[in-house]
């Protein structure tokens, strides 16, 4: 008996809920307040930026060693980690020195990029980065197959703090692709 | 004929006074309507012509003006071109009969006139009402006319709104006509003078709550706006009925849109909300001494009026979702026509007693 009287109550409290449109000012209500307290979340992009994290991955850069000498060993293996197939490494002989490579060419399609990272982390000698800039809409798609100059000055501009040789970071350490001072110079 | 010239010159200064009036409200619409629902949403609205984007309306209009105007292949010319002006013209019209002060006449070199309302015709409401139906047919001939499916079934589905909301605007202000004894804006308005008390909304001997959220409701679905967008539908019909429009002809339906949502807003203050009476009696200028200042005073509070009632039509699109059409008929038939059927028979049983007690 009571409990039929409860729902005859809640059917009476859903019914004038219903004619005086409760959820419909909830709802005003809501958004009225979200005029009252206006805090917008967008950003005024081209005006004001986000701050982008220290991981962004970005555009990808090749990278210098203080002394301005070329990283890259070309050893191939970004070129062999790229899931999509964007870098293509021509790697050669250093002139003279038949223990060191280094990429004669190198090309990234970036139309194709994912911006995996997976490159950086394959990169045995740190000469890949990624930088954090993101604003590289072209009108023309083959303004973004770059070559090996047009990465090195992305790196230039991105990274202006290199590195020191990896043989004058740790002086008593053998390094892969590091010449080795008692061979002697491969005869031209 | 000097007076002939000069009544034509009066009127015609009077229209065009009306129509910059409405035109320059519609550009602010636009802009405030982008801002406002910005701001409910957690956004800055337009932000890059002018400080603000304030300049929004103007960028907006030059635009439009210099688009390609494309008639599609297989369309009907005639009404394909006939279709946004005959659903702006009956926009615009409806302004004619509207009070937008105070019923104050002055005289022109023996012609008298009066400045605030271009025409007092004495069944003003009906002028109203048969303008706003006429502009539905705009609608419907633009979707039938453009040879695509998407604008053909926002024609369609304003001929289904058509049917369930235009009975219903009709019948709830029914009430407020019993009540005032007349059909003419101007009458109405005057005999909701002297205080809040004295508006239909709320005056004795049957306040007119019920029709007024008809009304409103009903007012909603005739100007086509969220949640009873559905001839226009963007998520379902890409733009409903004009989806095919570009350039000017679809300039001329959206100024309709908003010239009709400022139309409805006249009329619900007119009718309802006292027109241009303030909700005191008199008013604050005439009575620290400016009596022949007064119209600014009612202007103002006719403008509050309407304007709230616009902000209101921003509030719903920011809060609400687009309802189905079988759910717009059902309401306008099985919940709004027999509240608004009711309000009439309370209303006249109410005003008969009224009578009969004095």
């Amino acid at each position: 008996m009571a409990s039929t009287a409860t729902t005859k109550r809640s059917n009476l409290y859903e019914w004038f809920k219903t004619i005086t449109f409760y959820e419909i000012l909830v709802g005003m209500k809501a958004t009225l307040s979200h005029l009252l307290h206006y805090r917008p979340v967008t950003v005024q992009y081209p005006h004001e930026k986000r701050t982008l994290p220290d991981n962004y991955r970005g555009m990808l850069a090749l990278l210098r060693y203080d002394d301005g000498t070329e990283k890259c060993v070309g050893c191939d293996l970004c070129e062999a980690a790229c899931p999509s197939r964007v870098i293509r490494v021509v790697s050669a002989e250093v002139p003279g020195e038949p223990t060191k490579r280094y990429s004669k060419e190198y090309y990234m399609d970036m139309t194709r990029c994912l911006f995996c990272g997976m490159c950086v982390d394959a990169c045995p000698v740190d000469a890949l980065g990624m930088t954090r800039e993101f604003e590289w809409a072209v009108y023309d798609k083959r303004q973004l197959h770059l070559n090996k100059q047009q990465l090195l000055a992305i790196g230039d501009r991105s990274f202006p703090v290199r590195e020191k040789r990896l043989e004058l970071q740790h002086p008593n350490v053998a390094f892969f692709n590091v010449a080795f001072k008692h061979v002697p110079p491969k005869p031209d | 004929m000097t007076e002939f010239g000069l009544r034509l010159a009066i009127s015609l200064t009077q229209i065009a006074a009306v129509m910059g009036i409405v035109v320059i409200t519609v550009l602010i619409l636009t802009l405030a309507e982008r801002k406002v629902l910005g701001w409910m949403q957690d956004r800055m609205g337009p932000m890059e012509v002018g400080p603000y984007g304030i300049l929004q309306p103007f960028a907006d209009a030059i635009k439009l003006f210099f688009k390609e105007d494309i008639i599609p292949a297989g369309a009907n010319k005639f009404l394909f071109t006939v279709a946004p002006i005959l659903c702006l013209i009956p926009a615009f019209i409806g302004f004619a009969v509207i009070p937008w002060g105070p019923n104050q006449t002055f005289e022109v070199n023996g012609i008298t006139v009066r400045p605030f309302v271009i025409s007092d015709i004495n069944i003003g409401i009906l002028y109203i009402l048969a303008f706003a139906s006429l502009g539905a047919y705009g609608i419907i001939l633009g979707g039938w006319a453009s040879n695509s499916k998407y604008s053909l079934l926002g024609g369609l589905r304003s001929a289904a709104q058509i049917i369930s909301y235009e009975l219903n605007v009709g019948l709830s202000i029914v009430g407020v006509l019993i009540l005032a004894g007349s059909l003419s804006l101007v009458k109405i308005t005057d005999a909701q003078a002297g205080g809040f008390w004295n508006w239909y909304l709320f005056a004795l001997p049957a306040p007119q709550i019920f029709a007024f959220v008809v009304y409103v409701i009903s007012s909603v679905a005739e100007t086509n706006r969220v949640p009873f967008d559905l001839p226009e539908a963007e998520s379902e019909l890409v733009a409903g009925f004009f989806t095919e429009y570009s350039g000017l002809r679809f300039a001329f339906f959206f100024l309709a849109e908003y010239a009709n949502m400022v139309l409805v807003s006249c009329v619900a203050a007119a009718l309802f909300l006292g027109g241009w009476n303030a909700p005191y009696p008199g008013t604050i200028l005439a009575l620290i001494g400016l009596p022949s200042l007064a119209w600014v005073e009612n202007i103002m509070w006719f403008a509050v009026k309407t304007y709230s009632f616009l902000f209101l039509f921003f509030w719903l699109r920011a809060t609400l979702p687009r309802l189905r059409y079988d759910q717009l008929m059902r309401f306008g038939w099985k919940v709004m026509l027999p509240i608004a059927l009711g309000n009439i028979v309370v209303t006249s049983l109410a005003v008969f007693f009224y009578q009969q007690m004095k």
